[in-house]
């Protein structure tokens, strides 16, 4: 289950992404926070440390 | 309004046979906005006297020449995220109300250089994100089909446009499911095509490793002619892709006896159930589809709540990067429902993120291996008919996981079809996906599809 926000942490999130909201938004955004950390727990699969990433760089023509 | 609308290929024809000119075609689609679009809000910007003045060039060339391809003379609208030298380009955005390009994007080049006329700029959601907002300095655009209906977005315009004939075809962009989407709900056939194979560069980006630029038009055989003009590689953007473009067109008619489909049932049985009007149009499709000769498998893959998750973190955070300087400084003059978007980014990590885009490679992977034995796969495209325009919920992202992110997570081409009409009379539609690059063989089933079915034969009555 993901760790629902504290107040503490759910301010300093908005304020570290440089975000000024009112109390109303404040207020709405807090009740889909779930909603992303639901989407977070979904993509973290067993699957070692070897895993590599979708977009992982690679030499184009036009980067030579 | 009662004269029939053409599709590309239908006035192509004409055109070449100097049967209709591009002039009276171009006043038709005008008097169609003329009349409809106080009601569909499928334009922010017309281009009248360009669109005119362009015909008129079109219609001389070809008197002396003949037309230099399928789309010369052919009323085109573009989507308002797509850069127009000139032509003021808003992004449907009080932040760039006064924004005019000074380059066009590729795509609008590349449609330019066919010979296209240019009837104007389409509605979309704002930066092509959220959802209908009505805090905006443009209303949204309504269905063609119920005007108090939604579109789905966010190329919303462009679905509206080209179900009611102001134009033959337009561009949309897609990042997750917004080329599909309106497509689907406004009875229109539109193709996200292979993640690379029509540029960017020049589209105002939504998610930059999500985003795709296609066509949409009446039906196949019309995105066929689009796709044409619109793939090859563009040393503008970086995901641009080198690869020989085939002709799309070629295998249009040849049937499709032995391709082999597979279905995604547990998508929109399962995971995400469906109504009754759109179960029934895949349904029906499968046993068309079957009859077409077709051969019919089942696929299973993973739930599609873990694609969306996949493809909604790795949008998040992609769009909040692109405008991160104006969410810190300007957030305020966003719309409401871009503005809500924009927020959530601030929950997810640089390591959500990147789990997210080691998820993305193991679902690829995945599809890849669903599609091995296949042509295609098939699914749904929107859970049903459309919904009032006042009744979308403004955090459907939660709430209603989308059929059509799996494809863009994937970089799959997908296409939407209607498949019929629901209980209310409104379109619905399938989602037909095919392997990388094989845009040809998606073209080739949806262009069978829609010739074995009547549901082309009926445009909306605006009213």
């Amino acid at each position: 289950m993901p760790i629902r926000i504290t107040e503490e942490a759910f301010d300093y999130l908005i304020a570290r992404a440089g975000l000024t909201l009112t109390d109303a938004e404040k207020a709405e955004l807090k009740t889909v926070c779930d909603g992303i950390a639901a989407m977070a727990e979904r993509v973290r699969k067993p699957r070692g440390r070897m895993a590599e990433p979708a977009l992982t760089y690679g030499f184009a023509d036009e980067d030579l | 309004m009662s004269a029939p609308i053409p599709t590309i290929a239908q006035a192509a024809k004409q055109i070449a046979a100097k049967q209709l000119s591009p002039v009276e075609l171009t006043q038709a689609c005008l008097e169609r906005v003329e009349a409809f679009d106080s009601r569909l809000h499928a334009f922010i910007h017309l281009t009248e006297e360009r669109a005119l003045a362009e015909a008129r060039a079109a219609e001389a060339a070809i008197m002396a020449n003949g037309p230099s391809g399928p789309l010369h003379g052919i009323p085109i609208g573009l989507k308002d995220i797509v850069d127009t030298k000139g032509i003021p380009t808003t992004c449907q955005s009080k932040l760039l109300q006064d924004n005019v390009p000074d380059s066009d994007a590729t795509c609008a080049e590349k449609l330019a250089a066919a010979g296209t006329v240019l009837i104007g700029k389409l509605t979309t959601h704002e930066f092509a994100d959220g959802g209908p907002s009505f805090d905006l300095p443009w209303p949204p655009a309504r269905n063609p089909w119920n005007t108090e209906h939604f579109t789905a977005g966010s190329s919303s315009g462009t679905g509206a446009a080209v179900a009611s004939g102001m134009i033959l075809c337009g561009i949309g962009t897609d990042t997750g499911g917004s080329i599909r989407g309106p497509a689907a709900l406004c009875g229109i056939a539109g193709l996200k095509p292979t993640y690379g194979l029509v540029s960017r560069a020049g589209v105002a980006p939504a998610a930059f490793s999500l985003d795709h630029i296609g066509p949409m038009a009446w039906n196949a055989e019309d995105c066929a002619i689009m796709l044409q003009t619109l793939a090859g590689h563009d040393p503008r953007d970086p995901a641009s892709a080198s690869r020989p473009v085939p002709d799309y067109s070629a295998a249009l008619g040849s049937g499709i006896k032995g391709l082999k489909i597979g279905v995604i049932h547990h998508f929109h049985e399962t995971d995400h159930k469906v109504s009754t009007g759109t179960q029934h149009g895949i349904t029906a499709a499968i046993a068309t589809f079957r009859e077409l000769g077709a051969e019919i498998r089942e696929v299973q893959l993973s739930p599609l709540q873990d694609w969306v998750a996949c493809g909604s973190l790795i949008s998040i955070v992609e769009r909040a990067a692109a405008y991160e300087e104006w969410a810190r400084t300007r957030l305020a003059e966003f719309g409401e429902r871009m503005r809500s978007r924009l927020m959530l980014s601030a929950f997810i990590s640089g390591v959500d993120y990147l789990q997210a885009v080691r998820r993305r490679r193991e679902l690829r992977a995945e599809l890849k291996a669903a599609m091995a034995e296949l042509d295609v796969v098939l699914t749904a495209v929107l859970p049903g008919e459309a919904p009032k325009i006042d009744a979308v919920p403004k955090w459907d992202l939660f709430q209603q996981p989308s059929f059509m992110m799996p494809f863009n997570v994937a970089g799959y081409p997908a296409m939407s079809i209607c498949s019929g009409f629901g209980a209310g009379g409104l379109p619905v539609a399938i989602q037909v996906v095919g392997k990388p690059f094989q845009e040809a063989t998606v073209l080739r089933i949806a262009d069978a599809f829609e010739k074995a079915t009547p549901f082309r034969d009926r445009r909306p009555n605006v009213t």
